[in-house]
């Protein structure tokens, strides 16, 4: 509504003018009509007359109108009537009628300049206003289109993350297991060849019975070896594990869920947690048992990587089992595992996963068995599988 | 040719595997002898008789394959059986193409050894007779005087009785002389075999 008043008249000149003289033209019409019944020769409508040409039609045809309107009051409604002379005791009301009549037209071109100005200046405010907010609304667009690279840029950075971590472990377990597989196959074959002697001494047409025993002796050495080799192994991951402290499950749970979220979310599974809130504390490695969790995790967000016909819910729960133990379970909406699997799940380099190296669950089972806990897993196929396990309480520990 | 008990040498720095194999060696009445690294083996005295070497390729210091390079450069040449603890395709072939007769994997089958090794030492043998043969040809002609070895040098070349007189400045009979105690001196029974020999000299010479 203000822009519509605002709009200046922008007529041409002709009709402006045009208009000025209309309205003085009115106003005389109008006063010689009303001069009959009232027959006081009355000029009020032509200050109208000129104020209206002035404000709607400018400051020329304002001027127009004064001009047409003082010599129409002359000739008619000064006395000598007809005439243009003027009388000289009508002077000083002549001399009132031209000076109020250019007053208006000057008061109100003055006005009316002002007014156009103030709105010229609304306009160009208005204007700028408008421009700076278009700025404001292009820059806060390229602000939220940086915001949301940068977001995909740590996703993205998360991931390779995550990858190098994986590829660093695989790696490590890598070499890790090629020199236990060196370690191990030197004294078998060692127990090979002295044992293909042995049997070589007996096939003799006179068995040589004191080389034969010496080569089975032999044998019986090289297999003890073997076995020192895996004791050593499994000596070595006992020693790394030796800090053990008090440590809240829930706690090691919660840490554990932030750390899976981005895995969990890229895959469209939704976490739901129910810990129960008093689970007594237990004895344990901290980082190992975070390990243990993430990876039962993982390996129940990849369960359902697959699945698509129903929400990929992965459940996290805490219980107290008894008196003596907790027990925690990750329960997948998943494919599950037929028997067959189900039978080598914990093999050691066993694997459904193109990637996977099959140590994880292995590696899992170990660490919750040397403290003093359980790892097992149940599952029906095409529901889900849940992988639980049990610790010692702190009390449960010390009986 | 009196042919004495092959040896088989074994470098493993596992000492229950030399002892097993060791004794295997022994189960089939060859005589077999030990070594903990392969310095041992290059210090150690050698009797002359045809052996193969079954050889580990992973060993602290000298590697089986380093050992084999050593040996060929200071021309030893005795049949490899390489054993190794993991089949790596790349390193048999590298042992297989620098000459190795065998590379197997550890654990090493009984029976495939013994196989490996009796081929490796009919494979020594053979080497050996050619190489004794060949040595007793070079002493033959070694056996010949300066003018002899002129002589042969021309006959082989296919100049006549008379070419070989006249480029010598000596008469035809005294040719026929020399002739006659060269291809008595190299026990050659014809002109083609004498030539055949000679020939057979000059390349290995030339090598």
């Amino acid at each position: 509504m203000q822009d519509k008043l605002s709009k200046p008249l922008e007529l041409p000149v002709f009709f402006r003018y045009g208009m000025a003289a209309a309205f003085v033209a009115a106003a005389l019409l109008l006063s010689l009509v009303l001069r009959v019944p009232f027959a006081n020769p009355s000029w009020f409508l032509f200050p109208a007359a000129i104020v209206a040409s002035t404000w709607f039609c400018g400051r020329g045809p304002g001027w127009l109108a004064v001009c047409v309107g003082i010599l129409a009051i002359q000739y008619y409604f000064i006395p000598p009537f007809g005439s243009f002379l003027v009388r000289p005791g009508d002077i000083p009301y002549s001399i009132t009628f031209i000076f109020c009549a250019a007053a208006a037209n000057w008061l109100f071109s003055w006005r009316k300049q002002a007014e156009d100005n103030l709105r010229e200046a609304r306009d160009e405010l208005e204007l700028r206003v408008r421009e700076r907010t278009a700025e404001l609304k292009s820059t806060n667009n390229a602000l939220l289109f940086q915001m949301e690279e940068q977001k995909r840029t740590a996703e993205a950075l998360q991931v390779t993350r995550t990858e190098l971590a994986r590829v660093v472990r695989i790696t490590t377990i890598g070499e890790l297991a090629a020199s236990i597989a060196h370690e191990v196959n030197q004294p078998l074959a060692a127990v090979v060849a002295n044992a293909d002697a042995c049997v070589a001494w007996l096939g003799l047409e006179t068995p040589n019975l004191v080389e034969a025993r010496a080569a089975a002796e032999r044998s019986i050495q090289g297999a003890t070896r073997a076995s020192e080799v895996i004791t050593r192994i499994r000596s070595l991951i006992n020693k790394s594990s030796t800090e053990r402290v008090r440590v809240q499950l829930n706690r090691i749970i919660e840490e554990t869920v932030a750390l899976a979220a981005g895995q969990a979310s890229r895959n469209d599974v939704s976490i739901t947690l129910d810990l129960v809130s008093d689970l007594p504390s237990v004895l344990g490695d901290r980082i190992q048992l975070q390990q243990v969790i993430l990876n039962l995790m993982m390996n129940g967000i990849e369960a359902m990587s697959g699945v698509t016909d129903r929400t990929r819910e992965l459940l996290v729960r805490s219980r107290l089992q008894d008196a003596c133990q907790v027990m925690v379970s990750i329960e997948d909406t998943g494919i599950g595992v037929n028997a067959e699997t189900m039978a080598r799940l914990f093999e050691p380099f066993f694997t459904t996963r193109q990637q996977g190296i099959g140590m994880g669950l292995p590696i899992s089972r170990s660490i919750i068995e040397a403290h003093g806990g359980r790892l097992w897993a149940e599952s029906v196929v095409n529901q889900g599988t849940a992988l639980q396990f049990t610790l010692p309480t702190l009390e449960g520990a010390a009986v | 040719m009196k042919e004495r008990v092959p040896i088989v040498y074994v470098i493993d720095d596992e000492a229950l595997i030399r002892e097993g194999v060791q004794s295997l060696i022994k189960s089939v009445g060859l005589s077999a002898v030990t070594f903990a690294s392969a310095s041992e083996f290059m210090h150690a005295e050698r009797p002359d008789v045809p052996a193969c070497l079954v050889l580990d390729v992973r060993m602290p210091g000298q590697s089986g394959l380093d050992l084999q390079r050593q040996l060929a450069s200071a021309g030893i040449y005795i049949p490899i059986i390489f054993i190794s603890g993991h089949g790596d395709i790349p390193m048999s072939v590298r042992a297989m193409k620098e000459g190795a007769l065998e590379f197997l994997t550890k654990p090493v089958r009984g029976q495939d050894l013994l196989d490996a090794i009796q081929k490796a030492i009919a494979r020594d043998q053979e080497l050996r007779s050619e190489r004794a043969e060949y040595a007793k040809m070079r002493g033959r002609f070694d056996s010949l005087t300066p003018r002899e070895t002129e002589v042969l040098n021309l006959v082989v070349a296919g100049l006549l009785n008379k070419q070989i007189a006249d480029q010598l400045g000596t008469s035809e009979l005294t040719i026929k002389t020399h002739r006659a105690h060269v291809m008595e001196k190299t026990g050659a029974d014809s002109l083609a075999h004498l030539v055949r020999m000679a020939e057979r000299l000059r390349t290995s010479q030339r090598k």
